[in-house]
């Protein structure tokens, strides 16, 4: 906590204490009324009164007044003890009792009006006087530093929490790009590879021609010398021995038939990128729900692949108004949120179908299960049963944020070791398209 | 003369006859989809090197390739995958125990040329491997601490007692006076001593000593540094931080008695051969360290 802003501040009962002298419990009335003329404690409400350190009581100017200003006062009071007229319970506050404790004591415990001082004590001992107003400014000051506080504990929440959303946006898309790019490498490793092979053939095929060539020029020449043209084709006979060339052709002509496979590899995947990103295409559009399933479905292909069997009943849909790279994002955290929840090869099932009012997509799984009291936190942002630094927490509750902004619904229903069922429904009158709205949490 | 055999595993089939075409020439290549197959292949056949996939339905390649080594110990192996994740890295030092750890898409010079490598090793690890004639240890193996944590020194001189005598190095300077003076038989290191990335203080050893085992205990993650570390400094284990001292105690016993077999068989610290540092920072620190060791050596008789 940083109380240094406000210099007035009192931070503690120490600031609070003003060293006023007691006086002893045998002083005659009439000494103790001189020092309430005194003008230094013209400020003074009441005076401690101490007996070996320990503060006995007080004796309050309104007390003392009361008192004195009756006919003979002086006369019958003014040499007794002060001891007689004194307040014997006076407010006692210790020296390292904290601010708020000790001014919840005084409220408590105060007279109203309000005539004396309280007694401030360091194990017991008298130390000095605290006014009542003091304490009140410095709570006053304690509460308007909680407050200023709070206020930027509250901005600075809202600005880590849009930074959270973005860094959910960018882990699952990190997550996305770095599978493709995996799944890229390995055509191109066989197409990088046939394409080297075949520039080494090539070289080969040329000398192998090159000696043809030289032989037929020789043996069409009639003055060639005989014996060249015998140590040319042996030179000949011994590449053919060395380098097959027909047998090499052809297996050459099967690795030109897998490379431009899996350039056709690579070009779907970059194509499923460029559909599941939508960066070209309107941010609102009316589509065909399948295809943002599809498009999903290729995307986390790679999450996918090893850990479910993915079963498909989509219905032929009418198209529906809607921000398609969202619901491509909300499928993709359903998809791998079920492929994570297997701890063996299990069984995705996504169904779409719709009515008069709306389209429906469930995607079930056959996983563990989510536990009941998790069930009814997984829409709250950042609730997480995964390890710290492995989830936001946040791919749920924007996958909540866009439907509802898509004014539709999404439910979610587990077993434990039976799997778990989300229901998503989009109405095709949706109020409220998300325009080109960043999903934020409320 | 037979050309030698090479294995290919990949689950992949336009992988496995890219590469055949690349190696058929001058090798003998068998290939197959299946980890069992080639299980029985490295049975039944000679295989000097066999190249391996990570990600497999079946079996992951480290696995596999933690197979191989027991099932053909001389045959070098080599991971070849399109993924860089720390798991699969970690097991393939860890219990792979690979040569290389290369990546896709390769090469196809750069695999030639470290395929040529590890076969001719796995050549002459065939010809010695049928004796192993025992030695004597005239003096205590020496083991090197680098880690800013003494704690970790502390530990390992709980687990080694007096079998060996225990160096702890807390600055890189101190580290490579220790490493000049003799061998060293087995380094426990961390990536960073104080502010310095100790990388290549052990790729460097590992070109001068290879029959140094170097075992990396970290907290640091880094997939592309590891992979340097493998290829470049054949670092044989990378236990993570906070340590586990029975596996600690494990790795060190077994890498003890590697640097002993090594010692009688001089030809097997070839199969740690690394390759060239490729970091141009590195090789600068390398140049440095070995300009220093010669100095240093000269100066002590060693």
């Amino acid at each position: 906590m940083r109380f240094n802003d406000n210099k007035n501040f009192a931070r503690d009962i120490h600031s609070l204490v003003n060293p006023i002298a007691a006086i002893a419990p045998d002083k005659p009335v009439s000494e103790v009324a001189e020092l309430f003329l005194n003008p230094d404690y013209a400020k003074v409400l009441s005076l401690p009164v101490v007996e070996n350190g320990i503060p006995i009581g007080v004796i309050s100017r309104y007390r003392f007044m009361d008192l004195y200003l009756k006919q003979y006062a002086r006369e019958l009071h003014g040499r007794r003890p002060i001891r007689n007229y004194i307040n014997h319970r006076p407010l006692l506050v210790e020296l390292d009792q904290p601010l708020t404790e000790a001014a919840l004591h005084i409220a408590e415990h105060m007279s109203f009006p309000l005539t004396e001082d309280f007694i401030i004590t360091r194990h017991g001992k008298y130390l000095g006087l605290g006014f009542v107003m003091d304490l009140l400014k410095a709570m006053e000051s304690q509460m308007r530093a909680n407050t200023n506080e709070l206020n930027q504990a509250y901005s600075q929440l809202k600005s880590s929490q849009m930074a959270l959303v973005q860094s959910e946006k960018m882990a699952s898309l990190g997550q996305m790009v770095a599978g493709i790019a995996h799944e890229i490498n390995t055509p191109l490793g066989y197409v990088q590879n046939n394409v080297a092979v075949g520039q080494e053939l090539f070289i080969h095929i040329q000398n192998l021609i090159a000696g043809y060539e030289s032989l037929v020029d020789n043996l069409l020449d009639e003055q060639a010398d005989e014996a060249e043209i015998s140590a040319q084709m042996e030179q000949i006979a011994a590449m053919r021995l060395d380098f097959n060339a027909e047998e090499m052709l052809g297996d050459m002509q099967g690795l030109m038939v897998d490379s431009l496979y899996g350039i056709g590899q690579i070009s779907e995947l970059v194509m499923n990128l460029k559909n599941f990103s939508r960066m070209d295409a309107a941010a609102t559009e009316a589509i065909n729900l399948n295809d943002c399933i599809e498009s999903a479905l290729n995307i986390g292909r790679n999450v996918l692949k090893d850990k479910v069997e993915i079963i498909k009943e989509l219905t032929e849909l009418p198209k529906l108004t809607c921000t398609p790279s969202q619901l491509n994002q909300v499928f993709l955290n359903l998809f791998t949120n079920a492929a994570q929840a297997m701890e063996t090869m299990g069984r995705l099932h996504i169904c779409s179908w719709y009515d008069e009012q709306a389209v429906h997509v469930s995607v079930s799984d056959n996983g563990k299960g989510i536990p009941q009291e998790n069930l009814v936190r997984i829409f709250d942002p950042f609730f997480t049963t995964k390890p710290i630094g492995e989830g936001t927490g946040l791919g749920l509750a924007i996958s909540h944020q866009i439907i509802q902004q898509h004014g539709g619904e999404i439910r979610v229903e587990s077993r434990l070791g039976v799997g778990t069922d989300f229901h998503i429904s989009l109405p095709f009158a949706a109020g409220n398209v998300a325009q080109s709205a960043q999903p934020s949490i409320h | 003369m037979s050309k030698p055999t090479l294995l290919l595993i990949d689950d992949e089939e336009r992988i496995l006859r890219s590469l055949r075409m690349l190696f058929m020439t001058n090798y003998t290549v068998r290939m197959t989809t299946d980890p069992q197959e080639a299980l029985r292949i490295l049975r039944e056949e000679k295989v000097h090197v066999i190249i391996s996939d990570q990600r497999m339905p079946v079996m992951q390649g480290s696995a596999l390739l933690a197979l191989a080594r027991e099932t053909s110990p001389a045959t070098m192996r080599i991971l070849l995958t399109g993924y860089s994740d720390l798991e699969a890295s970690i097991a393939s030092v860890n219990e792979g125990e690979v040569f290389r750890y290369l990546m896709k898409p390769w090469s196809a010079d750069e695999v030639r040329q470290v395929v040529a490598e590890a076969t001719a090793i796995a050549q002459a690890s065939y010809a010695v491997q049928s004796h192993a004639p025992a030695v004597t240890e005239d003096k205590k193996p020496r083991v090197l601490i680098m880690d800013d944590d003494e704690a970790v020194s502390k530990t390992v001189c709980e687990i080694l007692g007096d079998r060996c005598e225990v160096i702890w190095a807390n600055t890189a300077q101190h580290a490579m006076e220790e490493l000049a003076r003799q061998d060293i038989s087995v380094v426990v290191s961390d990536l960073m001593l104080g502010d310095t990335n100790v990388g290549y203080i052990l790729k460097t050893i590992k070109q001068l000593n290879p029959q140094t085992q170097c075992i990396v205990v970290t907290n640091f993650n880094d997939t592309s540094r590891l992979i340097d570390l493998i290829n470049q400094a054949q670092i044989s284990r990378y236990l993570p931080k906070p340590l586990n001292k029975s596996s600690l105690a494990r790795n060190l016993d077994s890498m003890l008695a590697r640097f002993h077999a090594l010692r009688s068989q001089p030809v097997l610290a070839n199969r740690q051969a690394v390759a060239q540092i490729s970091d141009p920072k590195e090789k600068l620190q390398s140049g440095n360290f070995m300009g220093m060791l010669g100095r240093l050596r000269a100066r002590i008789g060693v």
